[in-house]
């Protein structure tokens, strides 16, 4: 997939308002693209439709051109739904699409839509074999949009006592769509049109004009708002979804100042102005723990009195065993912000950092504008749904590993301390007495395979994002392995922390991925991995050689000798490439003596 | 040249990523072919957005040229 590059332009990531006129979005997409650097990433989507959906191009354009990504949209025939996935020279078909989406409304499904009487069954059949057949199709990934409810029922004000009710009938027909990608995570996934519809309302949804002139039933909101999901979904495929959520405490966890009102004086009360404000927006935050989001504090305030609040006051719902890490002193939020990263391991430009102070956020975004930061609103009521609105952590698979990271970041603040006993980076290492279990990767592992590969992006040596679908092809094929290493310490378990996948080509072994979480880093771990995995291909295949490649982006730079340390020569070069061989059958190298590999 | 035209030719200029002062006096949709029906709906939305007018549906779906965009846009 042609992402695999894929560099965000704008760093500092604030909610870009669509310019007022349409004419102004298509000039402003245009110009980006031509700003765009040759070579930049694309993402090719094609829709499938039994509508005119072709007005949604300026918007996709504009909003993916803000990645500096350029999309490559195009269409299935209207309502040709079958042959587009059985034809091999349908636009489905014809190229390999990153994504598709369906754009599919009622109206246009069953002719009988909208007559009394009308029941949801002959739809729901139909849409079952169609989602059959895409299920049956190679597409790595599907978007399945819901349908749209009436926005009047025929029944008038009173309440509807007829079973057959229009709204009741398509909220069937939406639980079944939403079931069924809900079963299938690792390929399909929903952009919720009736969600959008309800959020924005009928009257910035739907344009009845063209409609009934040319089949095409969306205005410039609904359109705007369906390439921003489509851009989450890109996004959270290749990598770019943030990870870590930095907060300030007085007036962004509470309204009042902590070392002044006291615990008692500050707001958080469920049922109070404004206190029930931050408590709904501290609920947010619980969500996003629960999706693998890692949480740390950054506030200049007294240690102790902040943790007083969080271990005591009744209405603050984050506790100590939320947080990942802390920065509380008094600091500039920078350097402190700065530090963080680097002692979570992870890269800036996957923080976003929430504060009502806007000299503080002006200087992150000065000093370090590749964090996302975000201001409390003035309209205090808006803040609750400020993190979910801008949808930046949006994931779309979450693996069960997600739900344990918090765990693993608390056990790895444990391990720091050691390191900071041993003076000596040997005797650390021989004292974590790490286990690591090197295998392939088995069917319950592969959403996490998946995940990894979308996610990490400075330990990788080829940056390919896979989906899950991939994966488990990859896994299936008799001329690919896909491995996993799960490790532990003494601490607790890392978990499934790095992946390598090799293609076999001819007599020759191709690693076309390497890659290792953050959270494994500087453990020496990669060598052992990349020495077992070799040894066990070579009781599978007869091989005569191994060939290997990194492919630089602006991450990965820390990998870049690494095939030369393992003994690999350059055997070519280029810009975008270079790529290894090894002479012989395995690196002369020894394995590190502090890491057991477990054989269960 | 017309205030209606100048209008006109900037929204088109837009749209089309080309010079709308360049486009011939007699452009249509038959002799600009990039000038499609979806084009046409992006233009009509654009200059319904940029002039704050509204077109009805038999303008959008009589209007072929330069010529009666312009002066569709003139008598609003």
């Amino acid at each position: 997939m042609s992402i695999q590059s894929y560099d965000v332009k704008t760093t500092s990531v604030e909610v870009h308002r669509m310019p007022a006129t349409l004419s102004d979005v298509i000039a402003g997409a245009d110009r980006m693209e031509l700003l765009l650097a040759a070579g930049s990433a694309t993402y090719s989507i094609c829709f499938i439709r039994n509508v005119t959906i072709e007005g949604i191009v300026p918007y996709l354009r504009y909003r993916f051109l803000e990645d500096g990504v350029l999309p490559l949209i195009n269409y299935g025939g209207f309502g040709t739904l079958k042959q587009d996935l059985l034809d091999s020279g349908s636009p489905l078909n014809k190229a390999k699409n990153d994504l598709i989406v369906t754009a599919l409304m009622i109206e246009e499904l069953d002719p009988d839509f909208g007559f009394p009487q009308w029941t949801g069954t002959r739809t729901l059949e139909i849409l079952k074999g169609f989602f059959a057949d895409l299920e049956e199709s190679e597409h790595p990934l599907i978007a399945l949009n819901t349908l749209l409810l009436p926005n009047y029922t025929a029944t008038g004000t009173g309440v509807s006592t007829d079973s057959n009710d229009t709204a009741n009938e398509i909220d069937k027909l939406n639980n079944f769509i939403r079931g069924w990608a809900n079963k299938r995570k690792d390929r399909f996934c929903l952009i919720d049109w009736s969600l959008i519809s309800r959020r924005i309302g009928e009257s910035s949804s739907m344009d009845y004009r063209y409609w009934y002139l040319s089949k095409s039933p969306f205005k410039r909101e609904f359109l705007d708002q369906l390439a921003l999901s489509i851009r989450t979904i890109m996004r959270s495929i290749s990598g770019l979804t943030k990870k870590c959520l930095v907060l300030d405490c007085d007036n962004t966890l509470w309204a009042g100042i902590i070392g002044e009102d006291g615990l008692n004086g500050i707001k958080l009360d469920g049922h109070e102005y404004p206190g029930r404000i931050y408590y709904d927006f501290q609920k947010t935050i619980l969500h996003l723990i629960e999706c693998g989001v890692i949480v740390a504090l950054c506030s200049k305030n007294n240690e102790k009195e902040v943790f007083d609040v969080l271990d005591n006051h009744p209405w603050c719902l984050l506790k100590r065993k939320h947080l990942s890490a802390h920065r509380i002193n008094w600091l500039d939020k920078a350097t402190n912000l700065d530090s963080l990263s680097r002692e979570l391991n992870l890269d800036l430009k996957s923080f976003v950092f929430v504060d009502d102070n806007p000299r503080e956020l002006s200087l992150v975004k000065q000093l370090l504008p590749e964090v996302t930061v975000l201001q409390v609103p003035n309209k205090l009521y808006q803040y609750p749904n400020l993190l979910v609105r801008e949808a930046l952590f949006d994931a779309i698979v979450v693996a069960d590993e997600d739900k344990l990271r918090t765990q693993f970041y608390q056990a790895d603040i444990t391990r720091k301390n050691e390191e900071q006993k041993h003076a000596e980076l040997k005797g650390y290492l021989t004292s974590l007495n790490q286990v690591a279990k090197i295998h392939i990767a088995s069917d319950g592992e592969i959403a996490r395979v998946a995940q990894l590969t979308q996610k990490t992006n400075q330990f990788n040596l080829t940056t390919r994002r896979y989906t899950d679908y991939e994966i488990r092809c990859l896994a299936e094929a008799a001329t690919s392995c896909v491995y996993a290493l799960t490790v532990e310490d003494r601490f607790g378990a890392l978990g499934l922390v790095g992946v390598l996948i090799v293609k076999l080509q001819g007599d020759i072994v191709f690693v076309d991925s390497l890659l290792l979480s953050c959270r494994a880093l500087g453990r020496e771990l990669e060598v052992s991995f990349v020495l077992e995995c070799i040894r066990d291909i070579h009781t599978k295949w007869e091989v005569s050689g191994w060939e290997s490649e990194y492919i630089p982006t602006s991450k990965n730079s820390q990998v870049s000798g690494f095939w030369k340390s393992m003994g690999f020569d350059v055997i070519s070069k280029s810009a975008s490439s270079i790529r290894f061989r090894l002479d012989g059958r395995q690196p002369s190298l020894l394995p590190p003596p502090y890491i057991k590999i477990s054989s269960d | 040249m017309q205030e209606v035209e100048i209008q006109v030719r900037n929204v088109m200029e837009k749209v089309f990523g080309i010079s709308g002062l360049e486009m011939p006096a007699d452009t249509s949709q038959k002799s600009f072919p990039r000038w499609d029906s979806l084009m046409h709906m992006n233009l009509i939305l654009a200059l319904e957005d940029e002039l704050g007018i509204e077109f009805s549906d038999d303008e959008i779906a009589s209007i072929v040229s330069l010529q009666e965009l312009i002066k569709a846009v003139g008598i609003k």
